[in-house]
Formats: C-alpha cells, sequence, structure tokens
C-alpha cells in the first residue's frame, strides 16, 4: 500500500469498537491491567513473541519493529515481483526458463502465474470479508493491504497454500493496528504540543504561525516539565511516535506507513505459533498420515466437555453431532465467525495473553505428529473457551432431540451473549482444561507402555521402556497411524482421541491376557478372584463381587474362545469398534424412562431444577463411565460374550462408582501370578491407572461443586456415597501402588 | 416417542450436498430454499453449514437435511463425513464463470467416489440473472448433464428463480429411488428403503439399540 492509500478513520467507520477505550470494563466484565492494554496492535505483538517482553525500553522495540519491517519489505520485493517490470532490473535472467511460455513453476512467470491463481482464490474471499463493516474492509487500500498479506504469507509456505478462513484471522490484526493509529491520532489532537517534533516537521510550522511566538516559547519550556505527569500510557504512545528515536523513521511504532509490514509479522507469528502449541496454520492443514490436527483439536474440545458436563456430552454424541461440524470453523478462525468483531478483540485479548508454551516438553511423544495441538495454557483457553460455549447453549442443546438443530444452534451462537461472562467460566475451566489435555496425552503414553509390555514382556519391573527391544517404537508409530487413517476414511462415528485411547487400551490389555495365559488357567483365576488372592481383593469386593466374578467368568469363556485368532485381529477389532461405539453408547443409558423424555422435551434445566436434578442424577450416574461402554461396544464387535460382562461390571460401577478400567486391570493381574516381577508391574500399572481414573472423578465432582448453576451444584446423597466410594479406592490404590 | 414425532413430523429424511466451487452461490440457494432469504453480502463459509426443510412429496412429507461446505477444493478435513450418507447432490457453478463449470468434472468425481451409486445429483447453473455475462451456455451445460446422467437446472437464488423447483424435483427423485428400490428388493434387508438407513433423527435407531442392551443385562 502506498502510504496514501485511503483507509478511512476507523473511528467514523466503526463507531462501536474504534478504540480499546469503549471496551470498559463493565462492558466486558473484564480488567485489562496490562502496560499497553489500551494498544492492542503492540500488546498482541508482544504476546505473540513479536516484540519484547513490556518491560523493555521503547527503543530496543523499535529496533525490533525496524528489523521485522525491513524483512517484510526484502520479502515483498522478492516475491511480490511483476516479470513484465523486473525485466530491466536483472541483467543475468535466464530466458530459457524465464519466459511466459515456461512450464518451470519455479521460473519468475511460472511463479507469476501461480500467484495470479492464488490471487484470484483470495480474492474471492477478501470481496466477501465483513460485509458489515465493508466500509472499512472493503475499501480498495483495505483490500490490497490483506491480499498483498495473504499472498506472500501463502507464497512463502506452499505447503498451507491459501485456505478459506485465513482471510478473516488477518483481518482483526489490521483492523486492531488500525484502532492503534486511531487512538494516536486522539491523543496527538489532545496533546499536539508533545508532537511538535514532527519527523516532516508540518505540524510545528503550523503551530508556529496559528500562535505568537511568546505562546509557543512557553509552550516548549514547559512541555519537558509536563511530560513526565502525563498519564503513562499518553506518554508511552508519545514516546512510540518520536521519529528522531532509534531507527528514526522506520522505527516509529504506531505507523500507518508500515500498517501491512505490521499486519503481516503479527498475521505470520499466529499462523506459526512462535513455536508453541497453538498455531493456527495447523487447522488448516490436513496432514496425510494421521487425523487432521483440526479433527483432533474438536475431539478435545469433547474431551473435555465430556469431563465438564457428561449429561451434555452424552446427549450430543447421542445425536450423532459430531465436534468438527462445528468446531472446524471456531477453530479456523478462533471464533471470528461466532462474536461481533468488538467481541472478538476481547476475546483474542484473552487467548493471546495466556502462554503458548507446549506444556511438558514431551520427548518421546513428540515423533507423533500431529499430537497436542492444544497443549499449552493458551490451548486450554481455547478449548475451555469453546466449552463454556457449548455450556451456554446448554439447555436449548438438551432440548433438542436432532443433530441438525444441535449444529444449527452451535453455528448460530447468539450476538447478545456476555464476553465477559463467557470468558469467565472459561477461566474456571482452565485447571480442568490442561488436565484434560494432559491426560489425553497420558492417555497415548500409557497406551505405549501397554503395547511394548504385551509383546515382549520386559522383566525389569520399574520401567517403562518407551521403546522396547525387539519392537522399535516406530513401528508401532506407523500401525497406529495406519489405523487412524483407516478409521478417518470409514468412520462412523465421533473422533474421540481419547476414547480412542481407551478403547485401545482394553483391547490390548485383552490382547495381554490372551496373548500370555491358558484358556483353562485363565478359568482357574476366576476362583482366586472369588476368594480373594491378593492383598486388595477383599476391599474391592465388598457389594460388586458377585457381578465382577461372573463378569470376569464369561469374559475368561470368550477369552478361550478366541485366543487364538484374537491376537492378530484385535487391533482392526478396535477400530471398528471406535467407529461404531459411539453412536451405540446409548444402550445403557435408561432412554425410554418417561420422566427423561418428559424432562428433554419440556425442561429447560435452568428453570427446573427439581426436574434437573432427578434427570441429571440418573443421567450422571448412568453416563459416568463412556468409556467402560465403549468397552462393552468394543467387546460387542469382537465377539458378542466378550461385551457382556464389562457391561455388567458397568452396572454395578453406577451405584459403586469404581473406576472401569479396575475390571480388566484385575483380572490382568489374576491372570499372572506366576511372575512375580510382571504381576509386580501390573499391579503398580493397575494402581497408576486406577488413580488417574479416580482423578478424572474427583475432578467432576469438583467442577459441579464449583458450579453456581443450581442444577449443576448437585449435591445428594448418591453423590456423598461416591465420594466415599472414592476414597476407599484412592486407598487402595495408594496400598497397590507401594506394594 | 411420539412425544419427538409430533413437532417434527416426516417420513422421510434425506440428506443432500451442497458442492461446487466457491463463490457459485452455494450458500445463497440454500438460504433461498431454507429460509427464502436472499442476501448479497453474504460471507464465504468456513467448514460446514446446515439447514432443514421439509416438503410434500407424492403425500410423503420429506425432510431435507442439507449441508452445505465451504467451495474450496483443498479444504477437506471432513470430506468423508460431508458426504457420508448423502442421497442427493446439487453440484452447483456459475452460469457467469465459466471455470466454475470446468471444475464440475472434478466435483463428480470426488462426489460419486465418496457416495453411493443411487445419489441423485443435479447439475445446477445458478446466477441465471446475469444474463449480460453468461459465460457457459445452457446447451453445453445440457449436454454435459446428459453425458454424466444427472438432472440439470439453470437457477437464479438471487431472483428466487427455479431454486424450489431444483430441490424439490432432486427430493422427488430420491424418493422414487427410494420407493422403487424398496419394491424391487422385496424382503432383502439390504435393499430397504434408503430413507431407514438415513433416518439420522429418528429414535428407531436408539430403540434398536436399546434392545440390544436389555438383552444383554
Amino acid at each position: 500500500m502506498s502510504p496514501a492509500a485511503p483507509i478511512e478513520p476507523t473511528k467514523k467507520t466503526l463507531p462501536e469498537s474504534s478504540s480499546s477505550g469503549d471496551l470498559s470494563p463493565e462492558r466486558t466484565g473484564l480488567e485489562n491491567h496490562r502496560r499497553f492494554g489500551d494498544l492492542r496492535g503492540v500488546q498482541w505483538r508482544i504476546d505473540l513473541g513479536i516484540l519484547p517482553p513490556s518491560s523493555s525500553s521503547v527503543d530496543e522495540f523499535r529496533r525490533v519493529i525496524a528489523n521485522s519491517r525491513r524483512r517484510y519489505a526484502a520479502l515483498r520485493r522478492r516475491l511480490l515481483i511483476n516479470p513484465h517490470i523486473s525485466k530491466d532490473e536483472s541483467n543475468f535472467r535466464d530466458h530459457v526458463m524465464d519466459n511466459p511460455l515456461s512450464q518451470n513453476p519455479d521460473s519468475m512467470w511460472g511463479r507469476f502465474f501461480h500467484k495470479a491463481e492464488l490471487e484470484k482464490m483470495v480474492d474471492q474471499d477478501l470481496s466477501r470479508l465483513y460485509p458489515e463493516h465493508g466500509s472499512y474492509f472493503q475499501t480498495p487500500g483495505c483490500q490490497g493491504v490483506l491480499r498483498r498479506i495473504l499472498l506472500l504469507w501463502c507464497i512463502r509456505h506452499p505447503n498451507y497454500g491459501y485456505r478459506q478462513g485465513m482471510h478473516e484471522l488477518l483481518a482483526p490484526l489490521l483492523y486492531v493496528l488500525q484502532a492503534d493509529l486511531s487512538r494516536l491520532s486522539q491523543v496527538r489532537k489532545q496533546y499536539q504540543d508533545y508532537f511538535t517534533d514532527n519527523f516532516d516537521g508540518l505540524s510545528f510550522t503550523e503551530s508556529d504561525f496559528e500562535k505568537t511566538d511568546d505562546i509557543t516559547t512557553q509552550n516548549n519550556q514547559s512541555k519537558l516539565n509536563n511530560f513526565h505527569s502525563l498519564d503513562p500510557k499518553i506518554q508511552t504512545i508519545i514516546s512510540f511516535s518520536d521519529a528522531y528515536g532509534a531507527e528514526g523513521e522506520l522505527g516509529i511504532i504506531l505507523s500507518e506507513k508500515f500498517i501491512e509490514h505490521d499486519a503481516y509479522s503479527i498475521f505470520d507469528a499466529l499462523m506459526n505459533g512462535d513455536k508453541g502449541a497453538v498455531a493456527m496454520a495447523n487447522f488448516f492443514s490436513h496432514s496425510q498420515t494421521g487425523i487432521p490436527p483440526v479433527i483432533e483439536a474438536s475431539s478435545q474440545l469433547y474431551h473435555l466437555l465430556s469431563i465438564v458436563d457428561l449429561s451434555l456430552y452424552t446427549h450430543l454424541v447421542e445425536l450423532g453431532v459430531e465436534p468438527q461440524y462445528f468446531a472446524l470453523r471456531w477453530l479456523r478462525v478462533l471464533f471470528g465467525r461466532e462474536f461481533a468483531l468488538e467481541d472478538l478483540l476481547v476475546i483474542w485479548d484473552e487467548i493471546f495473553s495466556l502462554d503458548n508454551a507446549r506444556l511438558t516438553p514431551s520427548s518421546e511423544s513428540e515423533s507423533e505428529l500431529n499430537s497436542g495441538v492444544l497443549k499449552s495454557t493458551r490451548g486450554a483457553f481455547i478449548s475451555a473457551l469453546a466449552v463454556s460455549m457449548i455450556l451456554y447453549l446448554r439447555s436449548s442443546l438438551l432440548a433438542t432431540e436432532n443433530a441438525t438443530s444441535c449444529l444449527q444452534r452451535l453455528l448460530n451462537f447468539p450476538e447478545d451473549v456476555n464476553v465477559g461472562k463467557l470468558v469467565k467460566k472459561a477461566k474456571s475451566l482452565m485447571n480442568v482444561a490442561i488436565d484434560a489435555i494432559n491426560s489425553v496425552h497420558g492417555g497415548g503414553a500409557r497406551f505405549k507402555r501397554s503395547k511394548s509390555r504385551s509383546h515382549s514382556l520386559p522383566s525389569d519391573p520399574g520401567a517403562a521402556p518407551p521403546g522396547s527391544p525387539g519392537v522399535p517404537e516406530s513401528y508401532w508409530e506407523e500401525k497406529w497411524r495406519v489405523l487412524l487413517k483407516e478409521e478417518e476414511e470409514q468412520k462412523q462415528a465421533n473422533l474421540h482421541k481419547h476414547v480412542r485411547n481407551r478403547i485401545k487400551g482394553w483391547s490390548e490389555r485383552v490382547k495381554m491376557r490372551l496373548s500370555r495365559t491358558e484358556s483353562a488357567r485363565l478359568l482357574s483365576k476366576v476362583s482366586q478372584i472369588k476368594t480373594g488372592p491378593t492383598q486388595s481383593q477383599p476391599q474391592l469386593q465388598s457389594p460388586v463381587t458377585v457381578t465382577k466374578a461372573m463378569a470376569m467368568d464369561e469374559s475368561h469363556e470368550a477369552a478361550s474362545v478366541f485366543s487364538d485368532a484374537v491376537s492378530h485381529i484385535d487391533m482392526e477389532v478396535s477400530s471398528v469398534a471406535s467407529n461404531s461405539s459411539v453412536n451405540e453408547v446409548a444402550s445403557p443409558l435408561p432412554v425410554s424412562d418417561p420422566p427423561e423424555e418428559i424432562f428433554n422435551k419440556e425442561g429447560q434445566s435452568d428453570n427446573s431444577p427439581k426436574l434437573g436434578e432427578n434427570f441429571r442424577e440418573r443421567r450422571v450416574l448412568s453416563g459416568k463411565f463412556p468409556w467402560s461402554w465403549m468397552f462393552a461396544r468394543n467387546g460387542n464387535e469382537g465377539s458378542s460374550s466378550t461385551s457382556e460382562p464389562v457391561f455388567e461390571f458397568d452396572h454395578s460401577k453406577n451405584g459403586m462408582a469404581i473406576p472401569s478400567s479396575s475390571s480388566s486391570s484385575s483380572s490382568s493381574s489374576s491372570c499372572t501370578t506366576s511372575k512375580p516381577e510382571v504381576v509386580e508391574q501390573s499391579l503398580k500399572n493397575l494402581a497408576r491407572s486406577m488413580i488417574e481414573n479416580i482423578e478424572v472423578i474427583e475432578s467432576v465432582f469438583q467442577q459441579e461443586k464449583d458450579q453456581n448453576d443450581p442444577i449443576e451444584n448437585f449435591v445428594g446423597r448418591g453423590q456423598f456415597k461416591a465420594m466415599g466410594a472414592l476414597k476407599e479406592l484412592r486407598k487402595i490404590s495408594d496400598i497397590l501402588s507401594q506394594m | 416417542m411420539a412425544a419427538y414425532r409430533a413437532d417434527d413430523d416426516y417420513d422421510y429424511l434425506f440428506k443432500l450436498v451442497l458442492i461446487g466451487d466457491s463463490g457459485v452461490g452455494k450458500s445463497n440457494l440454500l438460504s433461498r430454499f431454507a429460509k427464502n432469504e436472499f442476501n448479497l453480502e453474504s460471507k464465504s463459509t468456513i467448514g460446514v453449514e446446515f439447514a432443514t426443510r421439509s416438503i410434500r412429496v407424492d403425500d410423503k412429507i420429506v425432510k431435507a437435511q442439507i449441508w452445505d461446505t465451504a467451495g474450496q477444493e483443498r479444504y477437506r478435513a471432513i470430506t468423508s463425513a460431508y458426504y457420508r450418507g448423502a442421497v442427493g447432490a446439487l453440484l452447483v457453478y456459475d452460469t457467469s464463470r465459466h471455470v466454475t463449470f470446468e471444475n464440475v468434472e472434478r466435483w463428480l468425481k470426488e462426489l460419486r467416489a465418496h457416495t453411493d451409486s443411487n445419489i441423485v445429483i443435479m447439475l445446477v447453473g445458478n446466477k441465471a440473472d446475469l444474463r449480460h455475462l453468461r459465460a457457459v451456455p445452457t446447451e453445453e451445460a445440457k449436454a454435459f448433464a446428459e453425458k454424466e446422467n444427472t438432472y440439470f437446472m439453470e437457477t437464479s437464488a438471487l431472483e428466487a428463480l427455479n431454486v424450489e423447483t431444483a430441490f424439490t424435483e432432486v427430493l422427488t427423485q430420491i424418493h422414487h429411488v427410494v420407493s422403487r428400490k424398496a419394491l424391487d428388493a422385496g424382503d432383502d434387508p439390504l435393499g430397504l428403503p434408503k430413507g431407514q438407513t438415513i433416518n439420522v433423527g429418528s429414535k428407531d435407531d436408539v430403540s434398536a439399540v436399546k434392545k440390544v442392551g436389555c438383552c444383554s443385562a
């Protein structure tokens, strides 16, 4: 853009949102204490790692900013070449390669045509960008800036290219820079005298003419004295505009001339994520090998939802509302379509203010290509915000018995929403969200452990070797990836990563049992369980013993039936199972119970707490352990007989709140008594997985306690009982882990 | 179960997909059909959008569940989910931009690769109101549709020209396919009316699952 390009002042075109001053704490319910809170463009650049921390000196800022502008200028010169013009400039051009008929995509003309193609695509979207703010975004100047930035970024990142949505990720950035400029001109008007040493000296001359010499001199004298008594924020703005500072004009921080350069740097940082977990570009890519990151992130949202509000989660899954159908848009434009622009800026303030460094720098798991797209505090907040948005629609979603209507609601988020409340809610979910993101990963790690164990049976009990000898880790990575791909192709239902891991884990345990033991021995172990051979058994047994024993019995029978065949096919089984399992989750639910139907139809849950409590109690109890249903379904797919025992066990759990993994692992521990070290190892694993499960349940309870909503605030006798049972379980697992 | 049916009563639920290049007017076709709205300043679609509308076809109530997706070709993170279960498709091009018509072949290929062979496809030339800008002659498109064995219609979402007809025609044809299949198939469970297998919102599925649950409990 030439400096004179007509960008209209934001204040006129966008009265509601012109400067950040309008977004008062009262309006948003949020307070911004940060140093550059009133200069979003600056604050965001600090948050996104473009500018040094806000404690740095203004000169430091100016140096960094000048460098980034130089980089952009060089990039623009290099990539946006016009072959017609540059003919004269370069004397050493290869005319064999560089002619308009050249097929070589790397030739100057090849790039030119590629650019033309790209430009058409970009323009197709830019012409439809923010029509409600068309008087700003649809001006030729603004469109030109946006087009060049997008073209450059896409040419620079050919593996992404241009994808729809990128333009809406960029537009608010430019807008924010523009808002900073209008803030500057506001301050300039008010404190004109402090700006008199303007680079071009124009304003100085003008004021010279207007005022008598005496007054000017007086002003100049008092200026230095007064400057330090000004509001620090005003001081900052003034010092940002000093054309004689470091790097001269190129270092003027709020500069209309370089708005394009600055917008590019923010866009680039946002897309690349500054080496952190959340890199927006990820949400636009579709990897050939595994599931696309945006799908992975979508299922993480559902995972968090399942922890926070299981009944809603179950409801959505039951209806077949897959998260990516709405989360794709939420994530790709970072909620840009769901909120009005001025609200969006508040949300982005929050998102960017959070750290994007990867949580627990994972060593071994780094090989997993797409793992952890939300694995940072910032990512956790994004998923927490998404979940709080879903929760905001809770009652209307629960009242809907139709997937399309649910999706329509989720994709037409109400405009009058109080963003402050939404953000607060999201913040209250942060801890759970971080745990959830870590636990998704932990699930993967656990899965890997059991994998290597079941195949090579390492004898050292304490270790959980990342890659056991003989079976290279990459082999399983590969196999896992292939499975994922198959699943992606033929998937019938939710791509819930966590669920997959759990299912996987279960099938692995089955596999362990099957590969290690003869069916005869298995059957003999059943009696051992009944008599309680290990220390933990008596406690575990209490009211559940009978069903559990029955369960074991049947599962072992099943095991004996297909123990030979299964060891190689169970991988497929699990993938098939996860395809269908989510749809069938409904089975243990009392779907046909009349009160629940009534509730679904009439109960706008917020208004009918009594009814809601009942409903919720039942829903929660029966729905507390979705993964165990997955197990049940899983078995159902593989062999109808295996599903039953686990299913039985589920029922017992509904009353007792015993974590799901205990059933399968207790049996596996009993199977291996002949190998003491392995027993020790598996007991440890058992304890670990018990603790993990207990933590999940505890966090759910904790969450419910924390809720203010009358329905959420359900503390019934059932819950006390369940809490008691939980404490018991904790003791048991502590003992186990010490053994 | 009756309670659910009451406010959402239909005999068949058909999933339709809208495909075609970016900017040919898919979203406006949809909003014209579903809400009788047209927006000159509509934004580009990101991901998927949904709408439903019930119409009467041969004294049956047919509910169309229409999926509208972003037109950009490489935008394919959810391709398979998008096509899954679709029984009808409107393949849209822009009569004023020939390139969008040239791409129809690729769309058709992708569509056929992901859907049942019985899917009802209609080629739709939208923006017929831009008469002075016409770049794709009707004959050319008609010939192509005949060759590819698809239905064909020119529409204008802006002028509400043929939009209703196009959707109704597709839904009617689907209904015919379904009825014919039911007749042909007889007792063959695999050939049961498609309407049942694609009854996404129906409670029948749940009750079927529930039975399994009861037996094993």
